[in-house]
């Protein structure tokens, strides 16, 4: 006789996935959103590069994208339509060295990275005595910094608006300071013609408040006063070395409004910044007019091209 | 005698129906038995033939014509040719066997056979317990021969001492071969990749320091704008309408001044060399669609009058310049 199934089986429902918007609620501008992937095998170096780059595009990105030997450009390409991406960054190896191309969807144009040195995040942290990476750095989208990019050469310029359009833009007049939590700075070397690529966390300390009182503010533990012979010598008592913390008047900023319990708006703030993710120096190496095809425009190598600009 | 059980058995089924199910159990038994043993002896012999047969395939390509024609025969005769295999293969065992004493004996006789004599060792049976004495003794007098200044291999009981050192040799290349193309796929795929120094270099602090700049400008950008709309709830339509107002004048002060300064400085910054901040065409009134998004504009140039009180507070003498927009 046939048994009765105790534990009826559970139909997989698939979790409701947030949706994200496609357009920003306070500016009304459409969100850029990006894919990270790989053409051809990559060592396992590199695909943690790959996912280190994911990471830094969060959180407008695909960041358990899977890839399948057979996919090609088209496949990515059909799905990127619906889901709104706009840019395509595409990790591939040769023998010489690895490179990075950075493309706009449907047809924009491929700009061609050559990464002459690459590190990992996991080696910045493993360089750093106090590594700072909390999950919430990765909640907003980072600002992007660019640097040494206006020497008027018309190559540089659309890799600048290149840069600029891969973040969502921000509106000063509504953003909220809180969330400016990472920055990418693109430094260009006139000399070696090479883009310095860095991803950087913000952090604010209020300026002139000695460590200890910091400390105590931020920690809301109760300090250890056994070596004190007053409750006074807490604030008088000069810290010790890490109070050769410089703070730079460039440095310094005044918020307009309290930033958790640290930061008023009322004193001045310094901003700190500190390594996370990925470092790259990369060489812009062609432009092409299409989505990784279609005519060259620059070319650092050809000199064909170079004239045609 | 199979046969006669059978027999039996059949009697048995003639006169009830359940006899003795013990007896006929015991009768299909030995029933089985019986002729077990034969069918066993068939048995080894396909597994037998079959594993002589592929021996000889080894040793010998003569015999093959003989396994072709097996089949056909029966197993009396696979007996036979069983026991002309057993003796082919003994016949070879030995040869191959007599070869390769031939060769020990050809390097080493007089080496390990005698010695093995002086340790006592005797074919034969030895009790246990002798046998531990003797082995130890024969190994540690191999062990104590050996080790010469240039026995690399140390106590070989092989006599194969020149081939044995020819294969190590071999595999030792073999190995470095293969450790080397390793080692060049692994440099390939870690190419460009640098693992950065624990300080921070003139360099590193260099790109911190613009980083920092482009911060603190945009921070500042920020709270310059926000200052200006600060004490209005956004979601108040009062306070709404005012900070629209603000807003508004901040950008037509903006425009009557980008015939003279805001355009020549924009230009200055896109042609610097210094910190392009990336949010700065994200400020509202640098975008395209910022007068589109504003409804009330067709009175903008009754409020340019009172642009004296802006937040920016610049005088400007642009006017001509803005109606023409």
């Amino acid at each position: 006789m046939a048994r009765f199934r105790k534990n009826k089986r559970v139909p997989f429902v698939r979790p409701m996935l947030k949706k994200q918007p496609t357009v920003d609620h306070v500016t009304g501008d459409k969100i850029p959103k990006s894919f990270v992937f790989s053409r051809g095998k990559l060592p396992g170096v590199l695909r943690q590069l790959q996912m280190d780059m994911r990471k830094l595009m969060l959180p407008y990105t695909a960041l358990k994208l899977k890839e399948k030997k057979r996919n090609n450009i088209k496949d990515f390409l059909n799905v990127a339509g619906p889901m709104g991406v706009t840019h395509f960054l595409i990790l591939s190896k040769t023998e010489s060295s690895p490179y990075l191309r950075v493309a706009r969807t449907p047809q924009g144009p491929t700009l061609t990275f050559k990464i002459h040195d690459y590190s990992l995040a996991a080696d910045i942290v493993k360089s750093q005595l106090r590594p700072r990476c909390h999950k919430d750095l990765f909640q907003n989208p980072p600002l992007i910094v660019l640097s040494g990019f206006g020497t008027g050469e018309q190559h540089l310029k659309l890799a600048t608006i290149m840069f600029q359009n891969i973040f969502p833009a921000i509106d000063i007049n509504t953003v909220k300071l809180s969330s400016c939590q990472r920055i990418v700075l693109l430094n260009y070397n006139k000399d070696t013609k090479r883009i310095d690529f860095r991803h950087y966390s913000v952090r604010l300390q209020p300026v002139g408040v000695s460590r200890r009182v910091r400390k105590f503010v931020q920690n809301r533990q109760v300090p250890d006063l056994s070596s004190l012979k007053d409750v006074s010598e807490f604030l008088t008592r000069a810290g010790y070395g890490s109070e050769s913390e410089v703070d730079d008047e460039a440095a310094t900023v005044s918020l307009p409004t309290d930033l958790g319990r640290v930061n008023r708006a009322s004193n001045k703030s310094a901003v700190k910044l500190q390594e996370i993710g990925p470092r790259m120096t990369l060489q812009l190496v062609r432009i092409e007019e299409g989505l990784c095809s279609g005519g060259v425009i620059f070319s650092e190598f050809g000199k064909s091209y170079s004239s045609l600009i | 005698m199979a046969e006669a059980t059978q027999s039996v058995d059949f009697k048995n089924f003639g006169r009830k129906r359940n006899p003795g199910k013990k007896k006929g159990k015991m009768a299909r038994k030995r029933q089985r038995t019986m002729p077990q043993g034969g069918e066993r002896k068939g048995k080894i012999d396909l597994k037998m033939r079959k594993m002589f047969q592929k021996r000889a395939r080894d040793y010998n390509s003569d015999e093959e014509d003989e396994d072709d024609d097996e089949p056909a025969e029966q197993d009396a005769v696979a007996i036979e040719v069983d026991g002309r295999r057993k003796n082919n293969e003994k016949f070879e065992v030995g040869s191959s066997d007599d070869g390769e004493e031939e060769n020990e004996a050809m390097e080493g006789e007089e080496g390990e056979v005698s010695e093995d004599e002086n340790g006592g060792i005797l074919p034969g049976v030895v009790r246990f317990s002798e046998g531990i004495k003797a082995f130890k003794l024969a190994f540690k007098k191999i062990v104590k021969k050996s080790g010469g200044d240039d026995d690399v291999l140390g106590p070989v009981l092989s006599a194969h001492k020149k081939l044995l050192g020819e294969k190590l040799a071999e595999e030792e290349e073999d190995k470095k071969v293969k450790g080397g193309i390793k080692k060049e796929k692994h440099l390939i795929s870690e190419k460009g990749h640098v693992k950065p120094e624990n300080f921070l270099d003139a360099h590193e602090k260099f790109l911190l320091g613009v980083a920092t700049k482009g911060v603190v400008k945009l921070f500042n950008a920020v709270n310059k704008a926000q200052n200006a709309q600060k004490g209005f709830n956004p979601s108040r339509t009062k306070d709404e309408k005012a900070i629209k107002q603000r807003r508004k004048e901040a950008f037509f002060s903006e425009l009557g001044k980008t015939s003279t300064q805001s355009v020549g400085t924009a230009i200055k910054v896109g042609t610097s060399s210094g910190s392009v901040d990336g949010e700065a065409p994200a400020w509202a009134p640098l975008r395209d669609n910022y007068m589109l998004t504003n409804p009330k504009l067709k009175d903008w140039d009754k409020m340019q009058d009172t642009k004296a009180a802006d937040d920016f507070g610049r005088t400007s003498d642009a006017d001509s310049s803005s109606d023409d927009k």
